[in-house]
This record gives structure tokens, sequence and C-alpha cells, in this order.
């Protein structure tokens, strides 16, 4: 049985009379890229921040590498690298001397060496002497990450490391992240992207509300909720005919666009084929879109993803 | 100790880059030393001390706590919080690369005065002097320290502080005589911060010896340091409020 790295049990915080987590259980094994999936205020950064020691749950307890971080926090915290939601370093120091000081704050001494060793791991070395605030976005982000690995955790907790990222720079943040991986670090990330989310973590926790409502492999959520595939055509057909078809389970119009969910949508295609051709009609611009975990959130929370952030 | 050093190290490169902090503490002293000059100069051995309390006073009030405040604004603080650095050593090196920057700033001023205006300058007087700039710093820079936790937004607190330093600025015998004061005012003055800081260092540098009531002063000053140490860190606060 692969090792436990952080263990959330029973986990309930709160701003004030706000409850921000409600009774949260979790826990992530070692060398995983564990997703917490969900939407702006959800409570993804409350419980990361309740791991990180950096907010006192109401009640509960969270361990990482074995250690409690209610009874001895900087014992935790120097088990772990950080990345925070928003890019907060003393930016008035160069990209080397910020990886020099955050690496000291845990007691861990870098050589001029071994500093350029880690920032030509993330592609930085032509900037060591440029302040950090000079730098652009994606830069900034892969020194938060450079920085959060100074101190050699193996533990790495990102909040939303790709936020506000053009697509380039997020590719590049992922590479980061799959290296981080493959030098079997344990990694947390919190995002509202499924895209990332599929692209990156072996396993999801979908939050929403404060509570974890799933947390499995993304195929496994996409196959536990037994969710039908979407197939897509440019056809006119009279809906209650399509909707007798094999295996469909439900037919829209979306403009000129006829939506058909359907179980297997191999058998519904030749359906739908010999229908319009016994209507004379003709199918265009067939598209089939897979269930993917935008599906597995709406019909958990009965609310979609990208509308709630 | 190698971390507090590392720390300390990048607290002062980070102060000394910054352009701010560069002309309130270093340009702008200088630059008042003339202006005073220019108006008064045959009373600058009297100016001069007042000078150097009135710069540690918005200096310790304002300017020491400005980078404090932008790091929690910017969730500095709360990064550094993340990791297993103890708040003591987070609060001590930035006190002392702001002591030290206080301390040169009084330097300048006094290096000013003497070069430009002939203000005597003996090693007694300055012996006498520093420790008591040094007393004024600590104490203000912990009523800066109340300010900044109470707020906030590092805007209301330069507000708040300017509003205080102005008024201590006038009515505590650094620029104006006290007994241009109204009467009931003369007799409030003496309890407030500025006043004592104002005595030591004026006779300390005047007449290098402390005057008669260096001890009340002193009592005072160390009060007012040590209570509003103990308030700033009560409300002390790594995270901007909600």
């Amino acid at each position: 049985m692969s090792q436990t790295m952080i263990d959330v049990r029973n986990l309930t915080a709160s701003y004030g009379s706000l409850t921000a987590l409600n009774g949260v259980n979790l826990t992530v094994a070692k060398g995983e890229i564990f997703g917490l999936l969900g939407p702006n205020g959800a409570g993804k950064t409350t419980l990361l921040a309740n791991v990180e020691g950096l907010h006192q749950p109401k009640q509960g307890e969270v361990h990482v590498g074995g250690i409690s971080v209610q009874a001895d926090a900087a014992a935790a915290k120097r088990q772990l690298g950080i990345q925070l939601q928003k890019t907060a370093l003393l930016d008035d120091l160069t990209v080397a001397e910020l990886v020099e000081v955050y690496a000291a704050l845990y007691e861990v001494y870098l050589t001029s060496k071994e500093i350029d060793a880690l920032l030509v791991r993330f592609d930085l070395v032509e900037k060591r002497n440029t302040l950090a605030r000079r730098l652009s976005g994606g830069q900034q982000q892969r020194l938060a990450l450079a920085v959060a690995i100074a101190n050699d955790p193996q533990i790495v907790l990102l909040d939303e490391p790709t936020s506000a990222l053009d697509p380039h720079a997020r590719r590049a943040v992922w590479d980061v992240i799959r290296q981080l991986h493959d030098e079997g670090r344990t990694i947390v990330l919190t995002t509202h992207s499924m895209e990332e989310a599929e692209a990156l973590c072996g396993r999801i926790a979908i939050i929403d509300r404060g509570e974890i409502v799933a947390c499995d492999t993304p195929s496994a959520l996409i196959a536990n909720l037994k969710l039908n595939s979407m197939l897509k055509a440019t056809v006119e057909l009279p809906l209650e005919q399509v909707r007798t078809l094999p295996e469909v389970s439900n037919a829209r119009y979306t403009g000129q666009h006829l939506e058909v969910e359907t179980a297997r949508p191999e058998v519904t295609l030749t359906a739908l084929h010999e229908l319009a051709a016994r209507s004379g009609r003709s199918i265009r611009d067939v598209m089939l879109r897979q269930p993917n975990l935008e599906d597995v959130f709406l019909k958990l929370t009965g609310h979609a993803l990208a509308e709630s952030n | 100790m190698k971390r507090f050093l590392i720390l300390t190290k990048a607290m002062t490169l980070m102060h000394l880059r910054n352009g701010y902090v560069l002309f309130w503490n270093f340009a702008f002293p200088v630059l008042l030393m003339f202006i005073y000059g220019a108006i008064m100069s045959q009373f600058m051995d009297y100016m001069t001390p007042g000078v150097i309390v009135l710069n540690a006073l918005s200096f310790g009030l304002v300017s020491s706590s400005t980078m404090m405040l932008e790091m929690r604004e910017k969730s500095v603080l709360r990064r550094l919080q993340a990791t297993p650095l103890p708040a003591g050593h987070l609060v001590g090196s930035y006190l002392l690369v702001n002591i030290i920057i206080g301390i040169l700033q009084s330097t300048l001023i006094i290096g000013t005065g003497a070069l430009l205006y002939k203000v005597p300058v003996s090693a007694a007087s300055l012996l006498l002097a520093y420790p008591m700039i040094l007393a004024g710093l600590l104490a203000f820079m912990a009523l800066g320290g109340i300010i900044s936790g109470a707020v906030a937004k590092s805007g209301a607190a330069s507000a708040i502080g300017m509003t205080v330093y102005f008024s201590l600025m006038f009515i505590s015998d650094m620029i104006f005589p006290l007994d241009m004061l109204p009467g009931w005012l003369q007799n409030v003055v003496p309890y407030l911060p500025a006043y004592p800081v104002t005595q030591l260092v004026r006779s300390a540098m005047l007449n290098a010896s402390l005057d008669a009531n260096w001890m009340s002063h002193l009592l005072l000053l160390v009060a007012y340091g040590a209570g509003a140490m103990l308030v700033a860190a009560k409300l002390f606060r790594w995270e901007p409020k909600a």
C-alpha cells in the first residue's frame, strides 16, 4: 500500500460565520498529482490553507508527511513546497536572490551552482540577475514554482498555478508540474479548469460549497456516473422521431444543430443516418463529444463549473 | 543565525532598491536641512537636533512601516507565513534594517549640519545623542506599528501617520519653541512621545550632556516604546484585513 502524504480528517473551517469547509475527508498518496476541482469560492484555497498551516480549522485534523499541522505547524511546513494563488514573492529581489532566500527560510542553504541548476530546469537561468517584478506573467509563475521547490520538498501544493496565463505559458507550467511529478514528488493542485485537471491529475476531488462531492480518477468519475456522449449534427428531423432512436436519452435543437445524448453513439449515428435517408434529408457536420469532467460536475452539483466562475 | 542574516540581507536590498525609501529616507532629510538652513542659518545648532527628531518621527510613524504594509497587501507576508520562518525572525530582521536606515538618516542630517552650517559636533555629544536617537526611533516605529496593524490599507496608515506626525511636529519643541504654544498645551506636550526625544537629543547635541530631567524623559520614552511594542505585536497581521 502506498504511503499517505496528506491526510485530512473531518475538516471544518470557517471565516467568522461563513463555513468554508464542512467535514472534509481526503487522503493523498505518495507520488500522486491530485487535483482539487471546483468553482471560485468552493473552498479549494481554504482547504490548501489548512494543509499549509495558514488557517486554523474549527474542527478536524490535517497531517502532512505523518506530522500533525495543528500540533507542530513548523515541522509540517518543512515538508511542503508552496505556491500561493497570487504570485507573492519579495519582488525587489533578483530571481537568484529569491531562490536563495526562500530556500534559506527552510534552513536550506544553496550554493550559486545549485541555484543555477534549479533555474535551468525552469528556463530562468538567463534571468537570474533580473528583478522578479520585471518578469513576464509566465516567467513569474515559473519562478514561483522554482521557489516552491527550492527547499526540495516531497509534497508540493499549487494553488491555481496557471490562472491568468496565456495558453502557451500554461502548457509550459504543465510541463514543469509533470517534471516535478516525474521526480517522485507528491503534488496537490487546485484548479477550476477541467482541461487542466484532466491533463495533469491522476485523481481529482470535486469540491463544491465546502464539501467534496466526489473523488476518483477522471475516467472513473465519468464512468461511474454512466454519463452519455453528445452527438451533434446539422440536419432537420422531427425531434419526437429522433428521441425514439436506439440508445437516445434526450434530443434537442440548439439553433440549426441537432444535439442527441446517447449511451452508444455508433448505434445512434447509424439509426440517425437511416432516419435522415427515409426523410430525404442529408446530415452534415457530425461531431461527437465524449462526456467530460464538466458533465460530471454538472451532474453532481446541479450547476455548471464554467457558470460558477 | 544564517537564515536571519540571509533574510536581513534580502530586506536591506529591497529597501535600497526602492525609490520611495531612498528619496524619503536619504534625500528628503538633506533637502529639509537645506530649507531650514536657507531660512534660519544662524539657528542651525538649535534646529539640527529638531530636524533629526522630526525625521525620526516621520520615519517611525510612516516610512518604516510602508514596506511591511506593501508586503502584507501583496500577500508576501502570507507567503512567508507558509514557510517555517518564526515571526520573530521576520520582525527582527525588518526592525534591524529599519534601525540602520534611521541611524543613517540621522547621520546624514548631522553631517549636513556640521559640514554646511558649522553645527558643532564632538565625539562626546554623538556618543550621548545616538542612544537617544535610537530610543526615539524604536518608540516611534512601535507607534507606527500600531497604526499599520490597526488599519486595512497602506494609504490609510500613511494618512493617519502623517496626521499624527504633523500634529506632534508643530507642538513638540522640534522647530517651534514650547513657549510659543498656549499655556494649556505647554502642560500637555511634555507627556507626548516626541517631546522627550527632542529634549534628550537636543541637550546631548548642544551640551554633550543630558538635561536635569533626562531620567523622566527617558522613562516616559521607554514607557511609550514598550507599551506601543506590546500593542503593535498584538495587532500584527500576516494578511490584509478582509
